[in-house]
């Protein structure tokens, strides 16, 4: 019996209402019975050398030719103690390279100073944003404790493994080996680099450093070489994973999850404080000591799409919502027992910071996560947002992908089904077009039944018709997080 | 982890507080020796504190030195050192200008160690995992560095 119709004998929504948290438990456990989604989480003990993946419909597209980076943890046991949380595990680049309609995967461990120590340890000693520090743990930088596992960024010809308490650790794109920490001035050394860059179309690239009430402001030009480093001050010590820029401002959203101290695990330093509501900090790329600031009601958020300004005045930016840190605290810690408690999906919504100073937020209700854009639209007017769609209230993660028209407030959305843990769809643009979505998504699965990884490609304007082409591996990795394609 | 930052701190109060202090007539000697040096510039800073006391910056050290830095390895010795238990804390100064750099939050960007090789966990370690025993007549201690 799959979910849908688990619940439907239930009573469906109705019942699910009411039932207590050990009964929505039990529900969730059994129904989950056919549905062994804790397969995308096992460990991965080795790297996996590129292997062609079987085709299993369909046929790529004509001028679909690059390598698709993908970054996310991939190893979270050892004999002596293990991760407590799902995202400490080890960085686990992964690239899906497609050439003349065939696929290959591969997947290689990040070299970092974390896993070297836990692995000489035999145990997960190393603390992390979830898991606490063990005897022997070895921590004298943000470096030593760089998981270097949430995304990946192309930087002059080497890939930047990204964490974001921690400095970029580069790759070599050709065979995923390790080059070592990037230090991109020495007085910066270990001067934590946020997993979601934002990147000016055919322009420099911005990131983030947070500590506290402070951030460091990177600028990279095209090439991925500094151009300058700046401080800014912030309104609250938030937690801060992401942020957003138009083509001429970056947008901070500091929510009320502060930090009011230090300790391991690193979740664990802050707390959930609504009172305070959300604060939104806009401060020109220009000139960083010419800032705003907006409030939001108490919000949580992982990620947001790029922002925009209309022409009188007005900056619209796109998040998907939660109502508390929930995941952060508790659930991504349960994946790692094998258990998924039932939490509210986080919310596509849209931001607008008026020019009278107002902030006001419209939610769409549709169940979303991991939004991403066509990459050439950022910064500027867009109508589009993709995201992993389909939430499943008793198993983690998504089961579609989904674009959103911000226009006409319709979604064009495909289910891969119960048994899929759909991950981020990357944006490809076809090399001939220039419209936004004239392209294709291309996005991994974890297929719980098949106990496989594939990959799918979308047209991008089509999705509710279903892949273009699906491809299959030998083999199933560990979910990833966040993606990057690089055109042939 | 987003801040060291009482690690420098440590380092910073350290030294601005060192005092030398030689023992008076003993029979202690300690052989200090740096290793695994990875950059052969600029110089080894240190103080040798006898007390928790000084470890935490709220009383003068034994000794403070520097030590240019031509090797893999540099070495030093103590005479006439009351017997007694000791610690190190020590920075590569790789730059040469006296200072431990730190990164704009203040986490520390120069090699850094404390004498038992101990391990701090998000600042400096206790004085108790740092402490190492000198005994009357000769004695050795080795720290890593780098």
């Amino acid at each position: 019996m799959d979910r849908r119709h688990f619940l439907r004998a239930l009573g469906g929504a109705t019942v699910t209402a009411v039932l207590t948290p050990e009964v929505a438990q039990a529900a969730a456990q059994m129904s989950q019975a056919g549905i062994d989604w804790q397969a995308a989480f096992a460990d991965l003990e080795a790297d996996v050398p590129r292997t062609a993946m079987k085709r299993l419909h369909g046929r790529a597209p004509e001028g679909l030719a690059g390598s698709l980076y993908r970054n996310g943890p991939g190893k979270f046991r050892r004999p002596g103690g293990s991760v407590e949380h799902w995202f400490d595990g080890d960085g686990l680049m992964r690239a899906f390279r497609v050439e003349g309609g065939a696929a290959t995967m591969e997947a290689r461990f990040i070299d970092t100073p974390k896993r070297r120590a836990d692995a000489a340890a035999d145990a997960v000693v190393t603390p992390g944003f979830g898991t606490p520090a063990r005897p022997g743990a070895r921590v004298r930088n943000n470096d030593d404790v760089n998981a270097a596992n949430i995304s990946v960024m192309p930087a002059g010809g080497e890939l930047w493994a990204l964490w974001e308490g921690g400095s970029p650790i580069a790759l070599d794109p050709a065979d995923l080996s390790t080059r070592g920490v990037k230090t991109l001035r020495p007085d910066l050394a270990h001067v934590p680099f946020l997993a979601h860059p934002r990147r000016e179309p055919g322009g420099d690239t911005w990131s983030l450093g947070v500590n506290g009430k402070q951030a460091l402001v990177w600028r990279l030009g095209p090439d991925g070489a500094l151009k300058s480093a700046e401080m800014l001050d912030l309104p609250a010590a938030s937690y801060v994973h992401d942020f957003s820029a138009t083509a001429t401002h970056l947008i901070l959203v500091l929510q009320p999850w502060i930090q009011d101290r230090l300790v391991t695990p690193f979740n664990q330093s802050f707390s959930w404080r609504p009172e305070l509501g959300t604060k939104v900090l806009v401060v020109e790329k220009a000139d960083l000591s010419r800032r705003r600031i907006y409030e939001l009601p108490p919000m949580f958020a992982f990620h947001y799409g790029a922002a925009w300004e209309e022409r009188d005045g007005t900056i619209r930016f796109d998040g998907c919502f939660s109502p508390d840190p929930s995941f952060a605290t508790e659930n991504g810690k349960a994946l790692m027992q094998g258990a998924w408690t039932r939490q509210e999906a986080a919310k596509l919504g849209l931001v607008a910071l008026h020019p009278d100073g107002r902030a006001t937020l419209d939610p769409t209700g549709l169940a979303a996560e991991f939004p991403r854009i066509d990459g050439r639209f950022a910064g500027h007017a867009r109508r589009y947002t993709i995201h992993a769609a389909g939430a499943s209230p008793n198993a983690p993660l998504y089961r579609g992908v989904a674009t959103h028209d911000w226009k006409t407030g319709r979604s064009d959305a495909f289910d891969l089904g119960a048994h899929q843990l759909m991950e981020e769809a990357v944006f490809v643009a076809r090399p001939d077009g220039s419209a936004e979505l004239d392209g294709w998504l291309l996005a991994p699965s974890v297929n719980t039944r098949a106990k496989a990884t594939e990959l799918h490609v979308f047209d991008a304007r089509r999705i509710a018709e279903g892949p273009l082409c699906t491809w299959r591996a030998d083999r199933v990795l560990p979910v990833s997080l966040h993606g990057t394609f690089v055109k042939a | 982890m987003k801040s060291l930052p009482t690690l420098a701190a440590a380092f910073i109060l350290g030294f601005a507080g060192a005092a030398a202090q030689a023992g008076a007539a003993s029979a202690a000697d300690l052989t200090l020796a740096f290793k695994g040096l990875q950059k052969q510039t600029g110089a080894i800073l240190f103080v040798l504190v006898n007390s928790e006391a000084a470890y935490d910056d709220k009383a003068p050290a034994v000794a403070q030195d520097m030590l240019a830095v031509s090797g893999s390895a540099v070495t030093t010795r103590f005479a006439d050192l009351a017997p007694g238990r000791y610690a190190i804390k020590a920075f590569h100064d790789l730059d040469g200008d006296g200072k431990m750099a730190t990164n704009p939050f203040g986490m520390p960007t120069e090699p850094f160690a404390f004498s038992n090789n101990a391990e701090g966990m998000m600042g400096p370690p206790k004085w108790e995992a740092a402490a190492f025993e000198v005994k009357a007549g000769a004695n050795v201690h080795a720290i890593d560095i780098d």
